[in-house]
């Protein structure tokens, strides 16, 4: 048993002792967890009196009450997405980011699971894989590690975090704004409850380990909101003839427009508008516009080239909201 | 001969053996659980723990008893605190606190402590090392009292 440190009139005769002691009482790392004093270390206290009867300064020492340190079961998951991931429909390897911190006192395996259902939003995404971090933050299917329920649920000690991806499929059905929440759930293995039920003998360094204020389970959730473009095309023609009417006589000319509508809160890439000129017409050479501004037959730089059967305009990435406009003519024969 | 055996025994231990059969002092650790019950209010029970957890409120109770045949002068009673547990109150008991490990000492709210920045802010319960009772008056032969203080297990 320890001598308690030294108290009373001592004190003030020998101060380096007290000295020694406060340096003692800094090096514990017991004293450093935020998450409190580490699960199976020993609390001691002794009071000591000083006093004289007359015959000189005594002091003495009280009893020694020890009290160990049960293990706490405490867990926060927190969602590491800072706002709703963008997802489109059908999407596969859609991320979400988690952390999980063991805020109890002692060393913990946590179990991990995921609702995908919860309600609140608008579509269930479809959970295919959770993985643990190796520790860069960053999602890689290659060097982090697919978790297992049972097999590698992660432990740590007390304070310490891990970070947990979830991977999920966006369901094809979804539209434009749809939102989908996925929470992570992590459960301390040795066992859940309300706060204050005790798991006998089961907490780190013997004692038993209590269920704290957490339920000694936690969750957060993340979301997906689906951000998704639609197309629509709408083409007229325009007829002008020699005779200054609309008829489609020989000769006469057809000016034809499409225009190319994007909504949506996405965008689409790769768009291009190809029309096949038809039968019984000409292409007029150099007549193809796009938003007002000619475009040369030839592949080249611009947007628009004819290969001799066809018009074609490149129009890229359109955001949502935007519309580009192509024309072309042809000649009846 | 019971009286040479004692003799000898003090000469062993020098002045602090014949002391030690004269005062004596007792230490009990409680912890305080708060129940409410179903009228809504809250009773504080001590239980005597054998574990406890962060966050557990605890009670040191210090009882100290002057049996000898003369007063105890110059009475002080110092607790030093367990590096694990948080000083909360005294009570009304009005100790002496150290917030350096024992060399310093003043009461609480007088207390300052040295900042990184140089300028020095009120000492907080939680900077708390040592607790003491520093006794005006001796304490008579046969009296006794009860000290108490609060700590918090961090």
């Amino acid at each position: 048993m320890m001598k308690a440190p030294v108290g009373g009139a001592k004190h003030q005769l020998l101060p380096s002792c007290s000295f020694l002691a406060l340096l003692a009482a800094l090096a514990l790392p017991m004293q450093a967890q935020a998450a409190g004093t580490r699960a199976g270390s020993t609390i001691s206290n002794t009071a000591s009196a000083s006093f004289d009867t007359g015959g000189g300064s005594t002091t003495i020492n009280s009893n020694q009450v020890d009290l160990l340190v049960d293990e706490l079961l405490d867990v926060t998951v927190d969602s590491s997405n800072s706002a709703d991931v963008p997802t489109t429909p059908g999407a596969t390897g859609q991320v979400l980011s988690f952390s999980v911190t063991n805020t109890g006192n002692g060393v913990e395996n946590f179990v991990l699971s995921t609702i995908a259902n919860g309600g609140g939003d608008n579509y269930d995404p479809v959970v295919t894989q959770i993985y643990l971090d190796n520790g860069d933050g960053v999602f890689d299917a290659g060097t982090d590690t697919p978790y297992t329920p049972g097999a590698n649920d992660p432990e740590l000690d007390p304070d310490e975090s891990v970070t947990v991806f979830v991977v999920a499929t966006t369901p094809g059905g979804v539209v434009d704004g749809n939102r989908g929440i996925v929470s992570l759930v992590a459960a301390a293995a040795t066992g859940t409850g309300a706060p204050g039920d005790s798991f006998a003998g089961q907490g780190e360094g013997g004692g038993d380990a209590v269920v704290g204020a957490t339920g000694a389970d936690g969750s957060d959730a993340g979301a997906f909101i689906v951000s998704a473009a639609t197309v629509t095309l709408v083409k007229s023609a325009v007829v002008n003839n020699s005779l200054g009417t609309a008829d489609p006589i020989p000769g006469a000319t057809i000016t034809y427009t499409i225009v190319a509508t994007v909504a949506g809160s996405g965008s689409v890439s790769g768009l291009a508008i190809t029309d096949n000129i038809p039968a019984d017409t000409s292409y007029t050479a150099g007549s193809i516009t796009l938003g007002g501004v000619a475009q040369s037959d030839a592949i080249d730089a611009d947007a628009g080239d004819y290969n001799g059967t066809r018009i074609n305009v490149a129009l890229g990435t359109v955001a949502g909201g935007q519309t580009r406009t192509v024309t072309f003519r042809t000649t009846i024969n | 001969m019971r009286k040479a055996l004692f003799l000898l025994f003090a000469a062993l231990l020098p002045g602090q053996a014949l002391a030690a059969n004269h005062v004596a002092l007792a230490n009990d650790v409680f912890v305080e659980r708060v129940t409410t019950d179903a009228q809504g209010k809250q009773r504080i029970l001590l239980e005597e723990p054998k574990v406890v957890v962060p966050g557990d409120r605890l009670v040191f109770v210090l009882n100290y008893r002057n049996a000898g045949a003369q007063p105890a002068d110059k009475f002080v009673i110092t607790n030093p605190l367990p590096a694990a547990v948080s000083f909360a109150d005294a009570g009304d008991t009005r100790p002496l606190v150290s917030i350096d490990g024992g060399r310093g000492w003043g009461q609480l709210d007088q207390l300052t402590v040295a900042l990184p920045d140089g300028t020095r802010r009120a000492a907080q319960p939680a900077d708390v090392t040592h607790i003491r009772w520093a006794f005006s008056k001796p304490i008579p032969a046969g009296g006794s009292g009860k000290l108490m203080f609060r700590g918090v297990v961090k």
